[in-house]
């Protein structure tokens, strides 16, 4: 008998149990919840105005999926999202590849550069978020690109006050905060790249760019796939930072802020409705990711 | 072999499964424990006190009291919705209000208050005064105040007299809107160049002093406006505003269509304050402007504007009590020195539909309960009545009064207010204010959710407050935005 059959539910039972007892189980129970008028703390039957008896009754059917559609916060923070995880996921992927190969064109220090840019996400959310503000709100808009400084830029003052201008602002946030993960991941397919095939490209008289282009993107999409994949998912789910950044205010609401937000918007708290948008947001992501991963994964070589 | 496999397994799932069984046990205690009670306190500010006090209870009586106080700054409502979904449902819990009630009265969670007629406790009830009672239909009662708080223009004694040599509080007190603003605009003035200036209060002549001494000499501005703080001109400046409209958030909660719209001209006056109180503004290194600086959380939020005013730059800063604190951490001197002095609006008689006249209005400042004792309606009777002698005892016993007072720093909305006082001079000042019946009240809690702050306060920072000037047209425009969300949010 193989030693890894014989070992394989023991292990993984641990691992299994916690991810039944908090991602599962609440999972198919919002799910049910997002049909029913729910509250919070009881079920509300809409017919007699008041709390339902028995939990069917307060079943509304598709109810709080139109209404979640209706809603035009939730649109506006759909396509803010949308919007933002475009350009993020080019912007930090650029920023992870240049840094990888960059680094990996330096002898010298290259192993403390590493660890100062993969720093930035040791930090949580949050504190990055109110960092940030502080560089933006002060750092930016007095300092910087004050009007007399000779960088004077009024597009990079108040990024913080205006709906497009922080969707920038989160941007150069996550920069900061995801490239250096995204450039280990990256230098760790550099490193696996044989360098026979770049040596090999010399001799016959290729550029640099068609070294780039004909060697390190095909062998790296197995890299790609992966940052892809994290950008993605973590663009869509970005709540703390905004929070913190400008916490929804300027029309900066993000999908997971939306959400949260649901339940203080409305009085009992809507609880129903924010699980149907919590039940599309899931859709969504999953949709996004699978295809991505689909897409990416054919095109990664095997040699 | 198998054996052992499925051994190991079995402890790995115990070990897995003892974490959730740990939680069941405790709250299992607490359950079966006939003689006690579990009190839920949704101020993470005073949580020592508030369980020193529930010990001090169970010392007095041997009721035992299980009490669960959320840190400061945390969501009370998302915990307090987890307890009362768990077994182990808090007896006695926090309602901030009418923002808050329908939630808790509709899935049927708090008990009605005036159902209790006899005893202290039920007497106790019956004595709440109309205007801080927690009620949606004028009958019913479903809470216990925590304390009472106020709110208004924050002003600095000692800065009143270096600029006036003599103490005006009354007569500003009980001064008409345009003498209010034409000593904003003349004090603006004298700030960029002083000398003898004549002001008028309640018909009665003031006058500037010739020359800035060491405090005044600090001033750069008149008012300090938190403009990154929604609530401070969202929620609280329109509730001053609200007030010539409806006198409780009862009334305003069952407002129709035309109610609401009753309030358009007092919108107006609103945004007029507003106005004043912008153009005349102090900032933390000179005086400030409207602008994109305003709405700054790094430059004018609550902390940077309590500064600015605790450093003697600002006259005025609007807040209210529980500013205290952090006054008196910047400077305990000024903290000692401070009065509330009333938020005046420029009404005219067919703005005000309530019965108060416009200078009894201009003299008052909002005092409004911010907390509630609630009872849980699905206890025991047994509990419920064990959590009416907790409630009857933490606001009559000499204990309990004791921990209110001195201990939350609360003013106790069952005081006395002629024979009153407390440790702190905010307090005291909204004490003279009760006593003198000078009080509205806070019907903005009765707006539909999220209005004043999120929707009216937000569209006011975001499009006004970054405005270098304002026409007259946007005080229109203001009054219109408001009134329109009410009726289309209602």
């Amino acid at each position: 008998m193989n030693i890894y059959k014989k070992w394989f539910w023991p292990l993984v039972a641990p691992a299994l149990i916690l991810f039944i007892a908090v991602i599962l189980v609440p999972f198919v129970v919002g799910f049910v919840n997002s049909f029913l008028a729910w509250r919070g703390t009881y079920y509300f039957n809409p017919e007699t105005n008041s709390r339902a008896t028995n939990i069917l009754q307060s079943f509304v059917g598709l109810t709080n999926y139109k209404e979640a559609l209706q809603d035009e916060r939730f649109m506006h923070a759909f396509w803010y999202t949308i919007e933002y995880t475009i350009i993020a996921v080019i912007a930090i992927n650029v920023f992870a590849l240049a840094l990888a190969i960059l680094l990996d064109n330096i002898s010298k220090g290259a192993g403390a550069l590493r660890t100062t840019y993969f720093l930035p996400n040791m930090l949580g959310g949050l504190a990055l978020g109110f960092i940030w503000q502080f560089i933006f709100q002060i750092v930016y808009t007095d300092i910087l690109f004050a009007p007399d400084s000779i960088l004077h830029n009024e597009f990079l003052r108040y990024m913080t006050q205006n709906s497009n201008k922080a969707m920038f602002a989160l941007v150069i946030l996550n920069i900061w905060q995801y490239a250096g993960y995204m450039m280990i991941i990256y230098t760790a397919g550099i490193n696996n790249i044989p360098v026979d095939f770049y040596e090999a490209a010399s001799l016959d008289g290729a550029s640099a760019w068609v070294k780039f282009k004909k060697i390190t993107v095909p062998m790296l999409m197995s890299s790609f796939t992966v940052c892809l994949f994290l950008v993605i998912a973590n663009s869509f789910k970005m709540l703390d930072q905004n929070i913190a950044l400008t916490n929804g205010d300027f029309n900066t609401r993000m999908l997971a802020l939306q959400i949260l937000r649901t339940v203080k918007d409305t009085t009992p708290p809507n609880y129903g409705r924010a699980q149907a948008q919590a039940v599309i947001f899931f859709v969504i992501i999953a949709i996004v990711s699978i295809t991505q991963v689909r897409v990416t994964s054919k095109r990664e070589l095997e040699y | 072999m198998k054996k052992l496999l499925i051994g190991l397994s079995i402890v790995a799932l115990a070990c897995s499964t003892s974490v959730f069984a740990n939680g069941a046990s405790e709250t299992k205690s607490s359950e079966a424990q006939a003689d006690s009670i579990y009190v839920y306190n949704s101020k993470g500010e005073n949580a020592k006190q508030f369980a020193a006090m529930c010990a001090a209870y169970e010392t007095e009586t041997g009721v035992h009291v299980k009490n669960f106080s959320i840190g400061s700054g945390q969501d009370h409502m998302a915990t307090l919705r987890a307890e009362m979904n768990s077994k182990d449902k808090p007896t006695v819990y926090s309602i901030q209000g009418m923002k808050e009630l329908p939630e808790w009265e509709q899935g049927g969670f708090v008990q009605d208050l005036s159902k209790v007629t006899t005893g202290d406790f039920g007497k106790m009830v019956q004595a709440i005064p109309e205007g801080l009672r927690l009620s949606s239909d004028g009958i019913n009662s479903y809470g216990v105040p925590y304390n009472v708080e106020g709110y208004g223009y924050i002003v600095d004694k000692a800065m009143l007299k270096s600029l006036f040599g003599t103490d005006p509080t009354a007569d500003i007190q009980a001064a008409t809107y345009s003498e209010w603003a034409n000593f904003v605009t003349t004090l603006t003035s004298w700030i960029k160049a002083p000398s003898k200036m004549d002001v008028t209060f309640n018909g009665k002549t003031y006058t500037l002093a010739a020359s800035k001494d060491a405090l005044s000499s600090k001033l750069n501005g008149v008012f300090v406006v938190t403009g990154s703080e929604k609530w401070t001109y969202g929620d609280h400046l329109l509730n001053v505003a609200i007030n010539s409209v409806f006198s409780s958030s009862r009334d305003a909660a069952s407002a129709t269509d035309a109610q609401v719209a009753q309030l358009e001209s007092s919108f107006i006056r609103y945004a007029q304050v507003l106005d004043l109180m912008t153009s005349n503004l102090a900032g933390a290194d000179g005086p400030a402007q409207r602008g994109q600086a305003l709405v700054s959380s790094s430059k004018f939020g609550y902390d940077q504007g309590v500064q600015i005013f605790a450093q003697s730059k600002a006259l005025l800063l609007k807040q209210g009590n529980w500013a205290y604190g952090n006054i008196e951490g910047v400077d305990s001197n000024m903290a000692s020195r401070l009065e509330f002095l009333p938020v005046k609006m420029p009404y005219e008689a067919s703005d005000v539909k309530v019965n108060k006249s416009i200078a009894q209005l201009n003299s008052s400042i909002p005092v409004f309960v911010p907390n509630y004792y609630a009872v849980n309606a699905l206890a025991s009777d047994a509990k419920k009545q064990l959590a009416y002698n907790f409630l009857y005892w933490l606001n009559n016993s000499k204990t309990g009064k004791d921990y209110i007072i001195n201990k939350f720093d609360f003013i106790p909305y069952n005081a006395d207010p002629s024979t009153t006082t407390v440790p702190n001079s905010l307090g005291n000042s909204i004490i003279s204010y009760i006593d003198s019946d000078n009080t509205i009240s806070a019907p903005y809690n009765g707006s539909p959710a999220g209005w004043s702050g999120d929707v009216v306060g937000k569209k006011v920072m975001e499009e006004y407050l970054t405005k270098a000037t304002w026409a007259t047209a946007d005080y229109k425009a203001i009054a219109d935005y408001a009134v329109q969300k009410w009726q289309d949010m209602n």
